[in-house]
């Protein structure tokens, strides 16, 4: 570990000032579960480290007036494993609930997986699968970004050397009917070698109405599969789907090298069973 | 440098520390106590870990400074010390000729449920990932009392345990369990 100075604000605009004043080389500290074996190995290299546990605006879950879950980036995942959420937001406690180990999960947040941006992390496929936003705030006032616009690559992501992810934001329950998260890893501690998120919303008439397919671990930055997504709307079959969603993500899968055919067959498995239990999910509800 | 202030199992430790010391540097070195272990530095093995404001951390991936003021329980604050001072050591006590539990001038009911557990069970080889093992558990148990084995292997996926094969873990974990349900009578063999 390379030497640096430990700043502990206990506000946003405090935690961005100090950014901004010892930019580039500053880097925000959440949990540190990610960041924390970046600097043992000197990959990561800041001189100062500004620290968002102390920053209470940053932590916890609470429901927005128009009923959107927003979640504080620095919140941890035992926290969110615990917090009681309805219908489809409680995917998000079961995701968090089941990913690195208990210990990792005591310490690691929402937000420091998401700007970790390693492709392997659940929480961003998982944003991106359900459409979520986030919010940012920075010296030069605060935005909104989609989270499919927010890792740009792996480990590089939107956010400015003076900006903070301050909150996710899922959209209200009435987005989706259900979302089916699954992944697949060799020992339950692993980062997921491929995950899938399947987010679908009925019509009136009981048909599929919107659908949204996101893999993430296939390539750098988790993607959406739209054109498979729809196909899904079409009334195909959840294997269908799985073909086609793989054929997207990875084109050319089959006749890759041994890791790409490899993942390409994940992606089909993993996503024919998150549409066959997001379909039978909304068939008994 | 940093001041840097935690309650160890109940005792103010403060000191003057490189902003880069990890909890686990900061309970071995400068707290003095050893019983957390340093396997991996890389959150992989477990074997440090301890408990931050009651819940359960890999100490090695946690900066000391990012605890401050927190209390924090070890392995050896689980039970009560009757650990006198290492007078000397002789080849009898390298070679292991005595009793454990004498040694610590304690019996078996001074342990915490699963430590006893683990001594019943022979839930330990070599030892190393023992108190990493005890504290996850510790943690674990005291959320859920009721868990069944594949659970039980679930809450210690973090920890690597190279000896034992897991099963007497499980077993030990699974016999805590109930005793610190209070639902079984405590089996106070040998």
């Amino acid at each position: 570990m390379k030497p640096f100075t430990w700043l502990a604000p206990d506000t946003t605009a405090g935690a961005v000032a100090m950014l901004r004043e010892h930019a580039p080389d500053a880097r925000a500290i959440a949990g540190g579960q990610s960041l924390l074996l970046a600097l043992k190995d000197r990959s990561a290299r800041p001189t100062h480290l500004v620290s968002l546990s102390g920053i209470d605006e940053l932590t916890g879950v609470r429901t927005a007036d128009d009923g959107s879950l927003v979640v504080g980036a620095a919140t941890t995942y035992a926290v969110l494993a615990r917090a009681s959420l309805a219908g489809w937001h409680g995917v998000l406690a079961e995701v968090a609930g089941d990913l690195a180990d208990r210990p990792v999960r005591n310490r690691g947040t929402i937000g420091g997986a998401l700007c970790t941006a390693d492709p392997r992390y659940d929480m961003p496929a998982f944003a991106i699968g359900v459409g979520a936003g986030l919010r940012v705030s920075g010296a030069s006032g605060d935005r909104a970004v989609a989270a499919e616009d927010f890792a740009e690559g792996a480990g590089v992501t939107a956010l400015g050397p003076d900006e903070i992810l301050t909150a996710v934001v899922l959209p209200p329950l009435a987005a989706w009917d259900t979302v089916a998260f699954e992944k697949f890893r060799h020992r339950v501690f692993d980062a997921a070698i491929v995950s899938v998120t399947c987010a679908l919303r009925q019509g009136p008439d009981g048909t599929v109405a919107e659908t949204r397919l996101a893999v993430g671990g296939a390539t750098p930055v988790p993607v959406t599969a739209p054109v498979a997504a729809a196909l899904l709307a079409e009334g195909a079959s959840a294997a269908e789907v799985g073909t086609r969603a793989a054929d997207e993500v990875l084109p050319g899968g089959t006749t890759g090298g041994e890791a790409v055919r490899y993942r390409h067959e994940l992606i089909r498995s993993l996503v024919r069973r998150a549409v066959d239990r997001a379909l039978s999910d909304v068939r008994t509800v | 440098m940093q001041k840097v202030t935690l309650t160890v199992n109940g005792r103010e430790v403060t000191a003057e520390i490189d902003e880069r010391t990890l909890l686990l540097e900061f309970v071995r070195d400068t707290a003095g106590l050893t019983g957390t272990h340093n396997g991996c530095m890389e959150a992989r093995c477990g074997c440090c870990a301890i408990e931050v404001d009651g819940d359960v951390v890999k100490s090695c991936n946690v900066l000391a400074v990012q605890v401050n003021g927190a209390e924090v329980t070890t392995i050896e604050g689980l039970s009560p010390q009757k650990l006198g001072p290492v007078q000397q050591v002789t080849t009898q006590t390298l070679a292991g000729v005595y009793e454990p539990l004498d040694a610590i001038r304690s019996s078996v009911e001074d342990l915490h449920p699963l430590q006893a557990a683990f001594h019943r069970c022979h839930a330990l080889q070599c030892g190393f990932c023992t108190p990493g093992m005890v504290m996850v558990l510790k943690d674990y148990l005291e959320e859920n009392p009721a868990p069944c084995r594949d659970d039980v292997r679930k809450a210690i996926a973090g920890n690597l345990c190279r000896c034992t094969g897991y099963q007497h873990i499980v077993d030990a974990a699974m016999e805590a369990a109930e005793v610190m349900r209070g639902a079984g009578a405590t089996t106070t063999d040998d």
